[in-house]
């Protein structure tokens, strides 16, 4: 219980926005888990992982599902308001970021059965490395946007928002020392393509830890900033830390 | 002495002294003093509060209250029991007066006429400041009577043809006129509570009021005379201002455009509806209207 869910009148009601804030963090935790283990078979080439990783989408997709029915259950019978309303908006804002982040997730497992299985010839690890970059990158930034959410702390929120830029630098600079493998030797374009797809996936998954910053600016102050600057996110910031 | 001239002409001199720019200076003072957050002037206001206090005997119910109620608007006053909503909202139509040892300090004008001036006509501020209340109060007459009372007493009609009209047209206005056009001879008391109340709106409407104070409305009503009551509230703002105290915060949010919070006889907050149920700024609101408080 926090400052947000708790001190309602009917305790049950702070039981019950518990739920689902509790539901965030176990969802949290299994994305970036997922993310973690998609990225270890890619370093181990272990497909049978790999095809754990992608099984274990459901549990991600079963906990989407319930958040989604507490939700709707929450909202008929409280009718929320003020930051009750704007707590449950967030959460499920929230879960369908980490749910996706789960999708990505799986993408990158199945690069690696699709890298190793079959006896097919594998990339070096030179072409990898930017996917392993890139993985160690955005799992900081999910992890910051969780403990923002947890934490309803704003100073963690806008500092994963402003990595964002920093996501789109490493994604780009990625894409161009990929295209020198290709001028390099253009066997390896359908090796290219695929890792592009797999950053894709990563940046994606920096994409939604920068999407729950903003949500939980918005649960927080009430102001949606998603579609602001910088500076004007800075400026909300600032006059309320 | 500011003076104003009347429609015919005449030069009158106005009921009260205090300009506006008197009062704005009033409110600048009472700006530094208050602890009401939010913007409780509006751009077109049809009444004007400043620095109301109340006191009934010694004890103070109201505290220093400044508020405008905007013209054609809804205005939601909400607020634990005992916050001094209720006795705030009386104090606009002069409903207080009739309470012996109430005293109400302050400045109150509706359009520019301050109402706790000592020459002005009581029931006539009364006719245009209409009131509902929380239990259905139709007199022990029939539905034709309990509308007709106001234009009768008040000489709003000049004759059968006439008051026929403005019970016709107070009926349709508060939404009744089907319901009850075929038994307008039967007792008001025989109706739903539902119809007796919209009955009561009808009676409020029927001397033609600017104002419409309710008090809790729908508390004696079941859900489908509460929606229909709200329906009602929402049609009659076109040609009316309504100023609405509920304990329902989900029909605040419904039916108004303002909200204002009310805390131990203090104006703590108040916005825009959209604004209080969304993102209220002070934490005593917060903690009520999401069901913290206690």
């Amino acid at each position: 219980m926090n400052e947000i869910t708790g001190r309602h009148i009917v305790k049950a009601y702070n039981e019950e926005l518990d739920k689902i804030n509790q539901l965030v963090v176990e969802l949290g935790e299994l994305g970036l888990d997922q993310l973690r283990r998609a990225v270890q078979t890619l370093k181990d080439e272990d497909i049978k992982q790999a095809g754990l990783v992608i099984d274990r989408d459901r549990e991600l997709n079963n906990i989407d599902v319930k958040a989604a029915e507490e939700i709707i259950r929450l909202i008929a019978k409280r009718q929320p308001v003020a930051r009750d309303l704007r707590d449950i908006l967030t959460v499920q804002k929230v879960i369908t970021d980490l749910e996706r982040v789960g999708d990505e997730a799986r993408k990158i497992a199945n690069l690696t059965i699709h890298f190793y299985d079959n006896g097919k010839t594998p990339p070096g690890n030179e072409i990898l490395r930017d996917i392993y970059d890139m993985a160690e990158f955005v799992d900081g930034m999910l992890s910051m946007s969780l403990q923002a959410f947890t934490e309803l702390d704003l100073t963690t929120a806008v500092d994963v928002i402003k990595l964002a830029d920093r996501l789109d630098e490493e994604f780009r600079s990625a894409l161009r020392r990929l295209s020198t493998f290709i001028m390099e030797d253009s066997r390896s374009v359908g090796q290219v393509v695929d890792i592009v797809l797999a950053l894709r996936a990563l940046e994606r998954i920096g994409g939604h830890g920068k999407n729950i910053g903003g949500h939980v600016i918005f649960l927080v102050t009430g102001k949606d900033v998603r579609h602001e600057d910088l500076k004007v996110i800075n400026a909300e910031v600032a006059s309320l830390v | 002495m500011e003076e104003i001239v009347n429609q015919n002409g005449a030069v009158t001199e106005q009921l009260d002294a205090a300009t506006d720019a008197e009062i704005d200076m009033r409110l600048v003072r009472e700006n530094h003093r208050s602890e009401t957050v939010g913007e409780m002037t509006v751009d077109d206001p049809r009444m004007i509060c400043r620095n109301v206090d109340v006191y009934y005997g010694d004890k103070q119910a109201i505290f220093n209250v400044s508020l405008d109620i905007g013209k054609n608007q809804v205005i939601a006053m909400i607020g634990p029991s005992g916050c001094g909503k209720s006795t705030f909202l009386r104090c606009l139509n002069r409903m207080n007066d009739t309470i012996d040892i109430c005293r109400v300090t302050g400045v109150i004008k509706m359009d520019n006429q301050d109402i706790y001036d000592s020459r002005l006509d009581v029931v006539s501020l009364r006719a245009s400041v209409g009131m509902v209340f929380q239990k259905p109060n139709p007199f022990p007459k029939s539905i034709f009577d309990n509308v007709a009372y106001g234009p009768r007493i008040h000489g709003l009609s000049d004759s059968d043809t006439h008051l026929n009209e403005i019970i016709e047209r107070s009926l349709h206005k508060a939404g009744l006129w089907d319901e009850v056009k075929d038994r307008l001879d039967q007792p008001g008391t025989g109706l739903s509570g539902g119809q007796q109340q919209r009955l009561c709106i009808a009676r409020a409407i029927a001397v033609s009021p600017e104002v419409i104070l309710m008090d809790e409305p729908c508390s004696a009503l079941d859900p489908i005379a509460t929606a229909k009551i709200e329906e009602l509230i929402d049609e009659l703002r076109e040609n009316y201002t309504i100023a609405i105290v509920t304990h329902s915060m989900q029909q605040a949010a419904r039916v108004s455009q303002r909200t204002a919070y009310f805390h131990l006889g203090k104006l703590i907050e108040v916005g825009e509806t959209d604004q209080i149920f969304t993102a209220p700024r002070h934490k005593l609101t917060e903690d009520y209207i999401t069901g913290r408080f206690g």
